[in-house]
């Protein structure tokens, strides 16, 4: 037992460690990660395939090849740093803690990763100006308008999504702008700017519309508007003709398809426009491990600069 | 303004070929002009970025022409405060070789390789926390540069006086450059890619190059900690680490593509 803990906090084991997750990460870079099997077979020789398939190596990082040795890592670290710290606090003089925090600063970024590799939740939501949808703790997001601005040479310059948070009706956060670099922090949930697109949309409004009811629509392909006992269901674009393919199912249950452009009405539906719409991509995020990744970041800085310091220093003397 | 790049290269060279002269008589103490050649060129290359900064409205870090001439001058700036500081003994050789590598970077900047159109940042690129870290990591590597000639003189040297030397210098040049570049590499990196895209690490190539290049320094310095001097371990180490630099920076751009493929 004695033996195995010497060996469990030795720097030999640390070196080997080292320079096993180094050497591993480079052929992890080298062979490409998280394709499907046949991409394999083709790839490489049979014999390879089937030890990169079989051993994980196609997966590196999430397989046992990096996250035992890993696991081995934080050990034989927590042990040098038990030791260490233990032996820097006997002494006297003066003490020395940059490695100390640099080492704790490593442990809890292992930690870090643990919390997020098991608990993160992410999800992607496209929203056209107008559109609303429900975040976890049942407050709705809102994109009020969204801007795509390029660069005289038509490379992206900056795509804002400007949002506000409502929550039991009421206004909690105005025109905030998402942009790449710029998340909406709302608690533990961030909100990212990751993508654009554009669809063609169905714009209808109704045509004889009763007070206090919502009056337009933007439809997407796919989407229906329900009004009255009566929905119209956009189904394609009709080709080039600029007229859309629509499903009108009365208030008795009978169905049609029609082809609508704007200006033309079915049922209770007029066609406002039917033209292209921006989408913005969203994606939120709530990581259980990011403030524990945050505190190690900086105990890591921390750590590294007063190791430094403090070599410099009994240098100097 | 596209021709202060090529005045510094000029002076970067006659650099190197002053150091030269005095290399092969000995003596590389009473050698006075070269190490101000070198801060000439150092603030026209910064001045360079500062120009394409003005015009893209951006610090200018975020091409590869760009990193080049930041990172050419960092060099010449280390290799210059080396020459001018008294701590450590003057070893002619090392500076002389991170000059050439400075002509090196600036030649690589002025082939195809890297385009030079001044070009604004997309959107991912416009960040605080990108500055910092490019900025950072490159000087931590500047260091790097003079830690890799030393260690290369360490192994070709027979002299078991100026091995020792050569060992202080790599070991001081690395310890110098270690907290910069896991500032720069890891730290702001990380913070960075959590702002853009929402998460701390990809596991991208490039971010797996630069955990690389840090695990191969902490191996280095782990390694002269329990061996000392001992042996061609730790200057081996010094070398491949920066090595690893290297194909951090230019080989995973051209060879292995990802989130950082645009430079």
């Amino acid at each position: 037992m004695r033996k195995f803990l010497d060996f469990l906090r030795s720097m030999r084991l640390a070196l080997i460690l080292i320079a096993y997750l180094a050497a591993t990460g480079v052929l992890a870079t080298l062979v490409p990660q998280g394709r499907e099997p046949e991409f394999y077979a083709g790839a490489y020789p049979k014999l390879v395939a089937d030890l990169i398939l079989s051993s994980g190596f196609s997966s590196f990082f999430r397989s046992w090849l990096f996250v035992l040795p890993s696991f081995l890592f934080f050990a034989n670290l927590s042990a040098c740093t038990m030791t260490r710290l233990l032996r820097e606090l006997r002494k006297t003089g003066r003490r020395r803690h940059g490695p100390d925090i640099l080492h704790v600063g490593l442990m809890l970024l292992v930690v870090g990763a643990v919390l997020t590799f098991s608990g993160r939740k992410e999800g992607f939501v496209r929203l056209a100006e107008g559109d609303a949808v429900e975040l976890p703790d049942g407050r709705l997001l809102r994109l009020d308008r969204f801007e795509f601005l390029r660069y005289g040479d038509g490379r992206p310059k900056e795509w804002t999504s400007q949002v506000s948070v409502l929550k039991d009706g009421k206004t909690e956060r105005e025109a905030f702008p998402i942009r790449v670099n710029n998340p909406l922090k709302l608690g533990r949930l961030s909100i990212y700017q990751t993508s654009h697109s554009v669809e063609r949309a169905l714009v209808v409004r109704l045509a004889e519309a009763p007070s206090g009811q919502a009056v337009e629509r933007s439809l997407a392909q796919g989407e229906e508007f329900e009004a009255g006992g009566a929905t119209l269901f956009f189904m394609a674009p009709d080709g080039g003709s600029g007229k859309a393919l629509v499903r009108l199912k009365d208030a008795k249950g009978a169905s049609s398809v029609l082809k609508l452009g704007p200006g033309e009405a079915a049922g209770p539906f007029l066609v406002a426009s039917f033209g292209e719409r921006d989408l913005t991509g969203l994606e939120a995020v709530v990581d259980p491990g990011y403030y524990v990744v945050l505190a190690a970041l900086v105990l890591v800085g921390l750590g590294t600069f007063l190791a430094f310091i403090q070599k410099l220093k009994d240098q100097t003397e | 303004m596209n021709s202060l790049p090529t005045i510094a290269f000029a002076l970067i060279a006659l650099s190197a070929a002053v150091q030269a002269v005095f290399l092969l008589k000995g003596g590389g103490r009473k050698d006075r002009a070269s190490r101000w050649l070198l801060l000439a060129a150092a603030l026209l290359l910064l001045a360079t970025s500062v120009a394409r900064s003005v015009e893209i409205g951006f610090p200018a870090l975020t091409g590869t022409f760009e990193s080049l001439v930041f990172y050419a001058a960092l060099v010449c700036l280390v290799v210059f405060a080396y020459r001018a500081q008294k701590r450590l003994a003057y070893l002619p050789l090392v500076g002389f070789g991170a000059t050439v590598f400075a002509l090196v970077l600036l030649a690589v900047a002025s082939s195809p390789l890297a385009p030079k159109a001044a070009l604004a940042p997309i959107p991912a690129l416009k960040s605080g926390w990108l500055v910092l870290h490019v900025s950072f990591t490159f000087v931590g590597e500047a260091f790097f540069v003079a830690s890799f000639v030393s260690a290369l003189a360490f192994l070709l040297s027979k002299d078991e006086k100026r091995k020792l030397d050569y060992d202080r210098l790599t070991y001081t040049s690395i310890a110098l450059g270690f907290p910069v570049f896991t500032a720069g590499a890891l730290i702001f990196g990380a913070i960075w890619a959590e702002r853009a895209w929402g998460s701390w690490w990809s596991w991208d190539p490039k971010e797996t190059w630069a955990l690389v290049t840090w695990l191969v320094y902490a191996f280095y310095l782990h390694i002269r900690l329990t061996r000392r001097r001992k042996g061609a371990l730790p200057a081996v180490a010094a070398v491949v680490g920066f090595l690893c630099t290297l194909f951090t920076f230019l080989g995973v751009n051209y060879l292995l593509p990802g989130l950082h493929s645009y430079g």
